[in-house]
């Protein structure tokens, strides 16, 4: 499997592993009856925290790991592997605008809800989780995009 | 699958230049064997640059590599 595809999908795991602790954690809030404030800031610093984190510990592990592999099948270092060329460019961009989209769209959502008398602690909650499927959606696009070609 | 309207002659090149791999020919023109691949069947058009070092690397003029077929013309 080449690199980057093998990036995505350890990006991809990773953001959906911090999507799936959001929802345990804000099910677990709505359960007790409302939103806390101090709660809903605290997971917010730990989602964006997760996310930045797993993600570069994940790829650093993934890029180490894949470099061991080629090495034993091949008997050679090889850095060719890890070549981005202009194709992995443009499905880098593309895969960004449909991530800024979906993001966009959960922002407004999160306005709309500001707008309908919502508390204000449901737009916060609403816009992390724009920013968490915006990443999801951005990687699955790339994911399309190189099995199409381009 | 999108097919691009530039087709191309990359796989029959190879075979004429001692059944070049696709691997060779990407290490050549400095990308990976997948864009390679995405090129060869035509599902991405790759730059221009690209285009010239591909045809630099068989040592023919870009036509001979790359067929543009405008959609109307196309089947």
């Amino acid at each position: 499997m080449p690199y980057q595809l093998v990036t995505i999908i350890v990006t991809l795991a990773s953001h959906l592993l911090v999507l799936v602790y959001y929802l345990i954690r804000m099910a677990g809030m709505l359960q007790d009856g409302e939103l806390v404030e101090s709660q809903v800031f605290i997971l917010w610093a730990i989602v964006i925290g997760a996310t930045i984190v797993i993600t570069i510990v994940s790829i650093i592990l993934t890029t180490i790991l894949l470099s061991i592999v080629r090495a034993v099948k091949t008997g050679t270092v090889e850095e060719d592997h890890f070549i981005v060329d202009e194709r992995d460019k443009l499905i880098d961009l593309k895969g960004e605008r449909v991530s800024y989209v979906a993001f966009s769209f959960g922002v407004f959502l999160s306005m709309l809800a500001f707008v309908l008398d919502q508390p204000p602690l449901v737009m916060f909650s609403l816009l992390i989780l724009a920013g968490i499927l915006g990443g999801i959606s951005g990687n699955i696009s790339k994911l399309y995009y190189y099995r199409r070609g381009a | 699958m999108v097919k691009s309207q530039v087709q191309n002659n990359i796989r029959i090149l190879r075979f004429h230049h001692d059944e070049m791999t696709q691997e060779q020919l990407a290490q050549k023109v400095g990308v990976t064997r997948q864009t390679i691949i995405a090129i060869e069947g035509a599902k991405y058009s790759p730059s221009l640059e690209l285009a010239f070092r591909i045809a630099g690397v068989f040592g023919v003029p870009l036509e001979e590599v790359f067929i543009y077929t405008p959609e109307d013309m196309s089947v």
